[in-house]
């Protein structure tokens, strides 16, 4: 059996039809099983992964796990999963009823993307690269809006720089606040800054430890 | 507009696939240039879609 993974589950229930459900320790890893010849990278195959993962959101919170992580067994998936299971299992029984929301928005003055070609060296062009994305910044204006009508309504949140052209901001919510998020959402509208409000989302971004 | 959200929509999808999440050991490259419009009920997405236009018709 060669699976691609989801997700991890505190309980069997949480993964249902929708998926196989690898027993690790005591949680449970949802996973699709592979043809013997299927690369992870097949094309169908990620539209398909994509749809169970909504499917199992709809179920209950898991902490995702980056797409192209694949298992042979379940000896296998239990000595790659070993160091994370306790935190994934405090993370579970924190935070079962929370999804993730996602702000991104535009930066008020994208950075020029760094161009390899001008740099002596693979290093120093991954240092520019990260220089630029650390340099993207938003209207204050709209921070301030953000800061004041999303950010109450969430149990945590982490701006994040990921590029340069846009800064993100990562809310932990409970279930029952998604509708009130899209609603303050709708709200900054009223600005003329681009911005994509999207979720509800499983652990992704909370499920690791912050970056200082 | 219907179509743009659609596609917004697939689009945030797939990065939070490919790009989110705890990495345990990832051994796929994936290539999502080519990928068809989806729509996925559950992932509602909410656009500043008129100022994403006007950004773009200024620049």
């Amino acid at each position: 059996m060669r699976a691609v993974v989801i997700g991890a589950h505190r309980r069997r229930e949480d993964i249902g039809d929708d998926a196989s459900a690898i027993s690790v320790s005591d949680l449970f890893l949802s996973g699709v099983e592979l043809a013997p010849d299927q690369p992870a990278s097949d094309r169908e195959l990620l539209l398909r992964v994509a749809r169970i993962r909504a499917a199992l959101l709809a179920r209950a919170t898991f902490v995702a796990i980056r797409y192209g992580f694949v298992i042979s067994n379940e000896s296998d998936a239990a000595a790659k999963c070993a160091p994370h299971v306790e935190r994934w299992r405090r993370l579970l029984d924190a935070h079962g009823d929370d999804v993730e929301m996602t702000l991104k928005i535009a930066a008020a003055a994208p950075q020029p993307r760094p161009r390899r070609e001008e740099h002596a060296s693979g290093a120093e062009y991954l240092r520019a690269l990260h220089r630029a994305t650390q340099a993207a910044s938003i209207d204050d204006e709209f921070r301030n809006a953000v800061e004041a009508s999303l950010v109450p309504l969430a149990r945590a949140h982490r701006w994040q720089h990921r590029d340069n052209a846009s800064l993100e901001l990562a809310l932990l919510v409970a279930r029952d606040r998604v509708d009130a998020i899209n609603t303050a959402g709708a709200a900054l509208k009223s600005f003329d800054v681009p911005f994509l409000l999207s979720g509800p989302w499983p652990l992704e971004v909370f499920a690791q430890e912050e970056q200082p | 507009m219907a179509d743009t959200d659609e596609e917004l929509s697939l689009l945030e999808t797939l990065d939070h696939l490919l790009d989110r999440g705890v990495v345990i050991a990832g051994e796929a490259v994936i290539s999502i240039g080519d990928v068809d419009l989806l729509y996925l009920g559950l992932n509602i997405v909410l656009a500043n879609v008129d100022a994403i236009v006007r950004t773009a018709n200024k620049r």
